[in-house]
């Protein structure tokens, strides 16, 4: 990776992010890598992979270390999830979808009683966990979500239907959203609970190595000692974890545009034409020195904000842009990519179409490009 | 028992090396552990665990760096596997040659009396293949180096190391204490045995990584700073670099037109035949 020691200080801020990005940079090439385009062409979640990260105590890196985490930071997530997307964003996506939609968001709104019952299954990566917001007719205007609870006796009842889940098919356990009194709430719903049921997987574009269902209520009963913080109070649950989402989601653009523009670099030195590199050709230097430069507009922008956010500081204005420049960055990087290779580009063999495939989804998942766009303005405009 | 593991902080070998101003250029590098060092503190961890249970009941595993304050991450990530403690003796890389290396690292087996010292065969930057043997021969203690195996006799009091020869492999049997330099191999699922772990127990390939767990361990655990002169040595390198280049660029293949004019030129040009 390109850069000075003092660069790599910026992107690495103590020994424990340095050590952390070693262990999962090394984890990744050793282990992810040569699993990568496997699950890209199965469609299928690897979950003993993903129980690995268990085992290197990767799933609880948010969570503090009296709750059995790590305690790391905003930064350390980012480094987590640009290691791993580097090598499979399919797989960091099922990553992010358990350690952050699920275990970091379960971890930040749960009671001790909560956390005993589910903590150590998930932090071990025995139990594989998902998240569930987006609806069939509801994506960005999330409070408008159909999916509704009701109260009877000592459970609540939960009707409705959640789409694009990822880690769905796969998931022992979930965070969902519903409406109780028309406020929206949170829940903690065990596949096996009466009414609860996943669909096929969905199939899809990219991140193929991670899987997608639907969530299907069904006059599903959860218990009452499964509600997640308060009645009505899904929003504050929802918000407070968005952030650090977003920063993730980002990271692995960064990781994907990061490995596009490191494989383009190399194939430009070795493939030749007209009798000198391609790398000679002015045409191809103007894909590498504006890829390179994304790249670092992005590395610079994400790990800056990404330093401003814990969970006791907000910084939604930041995380937007970061995923809205990323995200569109990344997919652009990736393109030049496929462009660049020419036909090797354009064949499965050097990955990078499955990188554009991939990098496609960070404009759509977590928040659209125009989700992004209406917050920002939002927040500028506001008087 | 207490191991102490030497070790170094190189450039990363994965990346490209970049020659400038006749030096290397390491600017842009980033550092992590010699590999055979980093196998070597997963032998020395392996010595004195349980690797089915995961456990380990005493002994102590005591690594050394000498380097620039920044060499301190590459200490931590030893800590970070799950060594015991650390020591770093300030000093620039290009400042200090192999005996200097020896002098402080005699110094410090003189101060910690180490059981056994383990060691990787070489950096992978110098290459020197050098520290190893002349500590050992300067402590006057037994030595085996290239060890692909490791067994620590029951009683603790010597370890049986193989070696990987041309003819086979040859078995060393050394006193403790005693100093073991490590080859590539000493990682592989069963090379290391210690009557403590059951025989047929097989690691994964490789050094372990340093999980989360032991990276927020390794904060909290001693790190030593210290100088040359701690140990009373003063930097006066008998080897210095005089420049670097790359080897020249190979040059391009010749057609021949039949077998003859090919073993001519194997003969004249080539010097094969």
């Amino acid at each position: 990776m390109a850069g000075s020691s003092l660069h790599e200080r910026l992107y690495t801020p103590t020994d424990e992010h340095g050590m952390l990005r070693q262990t999962v940079r090394q984890f990744a090439r050793d282990a992810v890598e040569p699993q990568a385009m496997e699950h890209d062409q199965s469609g299928t979640l690897n979950v003993a992979l993903l129980r690995r990260c268990g085992d290197l105590g990767l799933l609880g890196l948010t969570v503090p270390e009296d709750g059995g985490g790590a305690g790391l930071d905003a930064v350390a997530s980012v480094i987590v999830h640009e290691e791993l997307a580097y090598c499979d964003p399919g797989f960091a996506l099922a990553y992010l979808a358990h350690a952050l939609l699920f275990v970091n968001n379960f971890y930040w709104a749960s009671t001790d009683a909560q956390r005993a019952r589910y903590l150590p299954k998930t932090l071990s990566g025995e139990q594989v966990g998902a998240m569930g917001m987006t609806e069939p007719a509801v994506g960005t205007d999330v409070l408008g979500m159909q999916s509704v609870a009701r109260r009877d006796g000592d459970h609540y009842v939960l009707d409705g239907r959640k789409t694009f889940i990822t880690n769905g098919p796969e998931a022992d356990v979930f965070i969902a959203y519903a409406k109780l009194d028309d406020r929206i709430t949170t829940f903690v719903i065990e596949r096996g609970f009466a009414g609860f049921s996943t669909s096929p997987k969905i199939p899809k574009m990219g991140m193929r190595a991670s899987t997608m269902s639907e969530l299907i209520f069904d006059g599903c009963r959860v218990p009452r000692e499964n509600l997640l913080g308060r009645e009505g109070g899904g929003i504050t649950n929802m918000m407070r974890n968005l952030e650090i989402e977003r920063l993730g989601l980002s990271a692995m653009s960064l990781g994907m545009a990061q490995r596009c523009l490191d494989d383009m670099v190399r194939y430009t030195q070795e493939r030749r034409s007209f009798g000198k590199p391609i790398h000679e050709h002015g045409q191809i230097q103007r894909y590498l020195a504006e890829s390179y430069a994304k790249v670092e507009a992005m590395r610079a922008l994400i790990y800056g904000v990404a330093a401003t956010v814990t969970p006791q500081h907000r910084n939604r204005l930041g995380t937007d842009a970061c995923k809205l420049f990323a995200s569109t960055a990344a997919k652009e990087v990736a393109d030049a990519a496929v462009q660049v290779l020419g036909g090797y580009g354009y064949c499965t063999e050097y990955r990078v179409e499955q990188f554009l495939r991939d990098a496609k989804l960070i404009e759509i998942g977590g928040g659209t490009l125009e989700a992004h766009q209406k917050n920002i303005t939002r927040d500028l405009t506001r008087p | 028992m207490k191991i102490l593991v030497p070790l170094k902080r190189v450039p990363d070998p994965e990346l490209k090396t970049k020659i400038k101003d006749g030096a290397i250029d390491l600017s842009g590098a980033s550092w992590v552990v010699n590999p055979f060092d980093e196998y070597a503190v997963e032998t020395a961890l392996r010595l004195l665990e349980n690797g089915d249970a995961g456990t380990r009941e005493g002994g102590e595993v005591v690594v050394v760096t000498i380097g620039p304050s920044e060499a301190a991450q590459q200490v931590r990530s030893a800590l970070a596997m799950g060594a015991d403690r650390a020591i770093r003796v300030d000093a620039e890389d290009k400042a200090i040659d192999a005996l200097t290396v020896v002098a402080v690292l005699q110094a410090i087996v003189a101060e910690e009396k180490p059981d056994l010292i383990l060691m990787g065969k070489q950096a992978v930057d110098g290459d020197a293949n050098q520290v190893g043997q002349m500590l050992a021969g300067k402590l006057g203690l037994p030595q085996a180096t290239f060890a692909a195996s490791i067994e620590l006799a029951e009683d603790k009091a010597s370890v049986l190391v193989g070696r990987e020869v041309d003819a086979g492999v040859e078995y060393k049997r050394i006193p403790l204490p005693g100093l073991v330099t490590v080859d590539l191999r000493i990682v592989s699922p069963t090379a290391v045995k210690n009557h403590v772990t059951p025989d047929a127990f097989a690691y994964g390939d490789g050094p372990r990584y340093a999980s989360l767990k032991g990276i927020m361990a390794a904060k909290k655990k001693p790190l030593a700073d210290k100088t040359l002169a701690d140990y009373g040595v003063t930097a006066s390198p008998v080897i210095a670099e005089k420049g670097v280049e790359l080897p020249p660029a190979r040059p391009p293949g010749q057609k021949v037109d039949d077998i003859p004019t090919l073993v001519q030129k194997l003969v004249e040009e080539a010097k094969a035949l």
